[in-house]
């Protein structure tokens, strides 16, 4: 009898706990203008990843202080608080509520349905045009534009030009550490893969599929792995797992691209670009369809070079170290990627890529 | 780049220490605390504290060996909420097991929160424990293993040395016999005067110190940052290494290496696309292979005869 009282009393503590703890840190608000109200549900990884959540929250941002919105943010402890948090969302009033992130797709369907006088926008996000509600609306990217501009770099600087930097080798090798292989991961690899082809045919192109989007020792080793085969450049594409992959490049001396931001912050010596992505202006410019009256749902969205929202970060330091050569090459791709003259493959089938 | 057969060099084996570095440490703590008696599936939890208390030392006081005194301390702490659950309060040991898990993701997604201003990953520490790499003298210079077991940075020499001192703390001492007598018969050991109680408390803090010291390995040996999740089932992993191990010292630890091993195999093979298959099955392939081995090895092994079993003294006054 005692017993099970004592079982109960520490079940209900330890609950009372986590439940608080889940709730301290679940939601966060901002307060700011009024009437309008614009809202994202981030996906497990939560803010603070450096990646689509963190770059979708920009946009809100970015869209409060011009427009005097207000925006608020749900973060996902689980992939079961999708459909209470979209809906929770759209109940409170937003007008506009953000699911960021490919695994949220059928819980934005499901939510729309259910709140058919909110927009629902999907971040990386393809939504069926034929069965899809007219207020979802799907947001993808280009990624292989990004990609094949960083394989156009480090094909060139691999072994053309490797003389530039005492970080790249002889070895005509790069490699790319994936974290799960899901439509946007595999269209920045095909890109990638295009871009080292298409100016450097004989480059062994090297990709390791991880599992994971969080693990830092499995990207670690991946990137070592391909180190010892010779690679002078690691792409990493596998968000938080790649943080292990550029401490990896970092630990041995040699380059790494960063993906979706910026990420030169996260090692400055090692980080030579990055594959960008706008989520943060896809999410500011969705924001300001809906308030001029523009947003047509039903369909889906793709941001590209044109769009201002596919491309290459800066080089920062390596600004001197890459050959003017090397950024002739890049402005190059650029151009024929904008005028069409190119065009980045999507998926491996059509890179031609075993990967 | 080298042919197919380049990958079996040293670079192989250092990798596979690597890899089932965290592993083990987690390993011989579970052998140690189910050979008392206590089941404990916690060890992802405990690792996931580790790590975290780890980086938050080492980032505030710019010291990587108090960052790994704190991963230990975080962990030796957590794992006394297990203690206390299942040997005082009698609760069951898989759910207090399950509870911490659970507990620990949101302690440590809420003091992310507070401390760095957002989850996800920390800030990079100053300086890694990675950088304390040093090699043994001579031994490091044998071929083949020298590299992998004599080169090596400060936690993985530690997890060495664990494994050794448990090896003969369970088989040569008198405390190791009482920790085996509370798993196999509690009532004889609490008739011979000593405490049951005493004993599982001991076995489960040597689980708490050897997985927090495995999420430090995670946070701030083998990177510089802490990531939520990153311990990405390993104290599971862990869990299986103990019992396919035989419950001994020694055996945790080949199991460990075994899976480390197979899993540096399967990122070479994707590398070198040995089979046209997606990557996912290469993925799965060092979980599968250990389980291979350990349904074709271990047949004789057999758990601690009251492990998971409540200990409970009828006193007078009660």
């Amino acid at each position: 009898m005692l017993k099970g009282f004592k079982t109960l009393v520490f079940i209900l503590v330890v609950l009372l706990i986590s439940t608080g703890m889940v709730f301290a840190g679940g939601a966060q608000e901002e307060a700011a203008g009024e009437g309008f109200i614009a809202a994202m549900a981030t996906d497990v990884g939560g803010l603070g990843d450096k990646s689509f959540n963190d770059g979708s929250y920009q946009g809100l941002l970015d869209a409060q202080s011009d427009f005097g919105i207000e925006a608020r943010v749900v973060e996902s402890k689980q992939q079961t608080d999708y459909v209470p948090n979209l809906m929770g969302l759209a109940e409170d009033g937003a007008e506009v509520v953000f699911a960021v992130g490919f695994l949220m797709a059928d819980a934005m369907i499901e939510a729309a349905q259910n709140a058919p006088d909110a927009c629902f926008a999907g971040i990386d996000i393809w939504v069926d045009p034929s069965t899809a509600p007219d207020n979802v609306l799907g947001i993808l990217f280009k990624e292989q534009e990004s990609g094949y501009l960083a394989g156009v770099v480090a094909g060139l600087l691999t072994k053309q030009y490797a003389s530039a930097s005492t970080k790249l080798n002889d070895d005509n090798v790069v490699g790319m550490v994936l974290g799960m292989d899901i439509p946007p991961v595999e269209r920045f690899q095909a890109g990638f893969y295009a871009g080292v082809k298409s100016v450097n045919p004989d480059c062994e192109v090297l990709s390791v599929v991880t599992g994971s989007f969080v693990d830092q020792a499995k990207g670690k080793e991946a990137a070592l792995a391909m180190i010892e085969q010779g690679a002078d450049f690691i792409f990493q594409i596998a968000g938080l797992t790649g943080i292990g992959a550029i401490n990896a490049a970092r630990e041995s001396g040699i380059l790494a691209i960063g993906v979706d931001v910026d990420q030169s912050g996260v090692a400055p010596a090692t980080v030579l670009t990055s594959a960008v992505k706008g989520i943060t202006s896809a999410t500011y410019l969705t924001i300001k369809a809906v308030l001029d009256g523009e947003f047509v749902g039903g369909d889906n969205k793709v941001f590209g070079i044109n769009e201002g929202a596919t491309g290459l970060a800066p080089f920062h330091n390596f600004d001197s170290m890459v050959p003017a050569e090397v950024k002739a090459a890049l402005e190059k791709a650029i151009a024929d990627l904008k005028s069409g003259k190119i065009v980045a493959p999507a998926t491996r089938a059509e890179a031609g890529y075993e990967g | 780049m080298g042919g197919f057969f380049s990958i079996f060099n040293e670079d192989l084996l250092v990798a596979t220490i690597r890899l089932s570095t965290p592993i083990t440490l987690a390993a011989v703590g579970a052998t140690v605390c189910e050979r008392a008696g206590i089941v404990n599936i916690a060890m992802e939890g405990i690792m996931i504290i580790g790590a975290f208390f780890a980086v938050v030392v080492a980032y505030y006081t710019g010291n990587p060996w108090l960052g790994l005194l704190g991963g230990v301390v975080a962990g030796a702490l957590f794992s006394m909420i297990h203690a206390v659950a299942t040997i005082t309060f009698h609760l069951d040991h898989v759910v207090s097991g399950a509870v911490l898990n659970i507990l620990s993701f949101g302690v440590v997604r809420y003091l992310m929160v507070i401390i760095y201003g957002h989850p996800g990953t920390t800030e990079p520490i100053a300086k890694g424990l990675a950088e304390y790499k040093f090699a043994v003298p001579l031994l490091s210079k044998i071929p083949v293993i020298g590299p992998a077991f004599f080169n090596q940075t400060p936690i993985v020499y530690l997890s060495f040395l664990t494994v050794i001192f448990f090896l003969i703390f369970l088989k040569k001492t008198k405390t190791g016999l009482h920790v085996r007598a509370a798993g196999e018969h509690p009532l004889a050991l609490e008739t011979i005067g000593v405490s049951v109680v005493k004993m599982r408390y001991l076995a489960v803090l040597v689980s708490g110190i050897t997985s927090g010291l495995a999420g430090a390995y995670l946070s701030i040996e083998n990177s510089v940052s802490f990531t939520e999740g990153m311990s990405n089932g390993r104290g599971f992993i862990a869990l299986a290494a103990n019992i396919s191990g035989g419950w001994t010292a020694i055996g945790s630890w080949l199991a460990s290496l075994f899976f480390g091993f197979a899993d540096a195999l399967q990122i070479r093979f994707q590398i070198f696309k040995v089979l046209p298959i997606p990557a996912e099955f290469f993925i799965i392939f060092p979980y599968v292979a250990t389980v291979l081995v350990v349904a074709g090895l271990v047949r004789r092994s057999r758990p601690p005869k009251a492990v998971g079993m409540d200990f409970m003294i009828e006193r007078e006054e009660d």
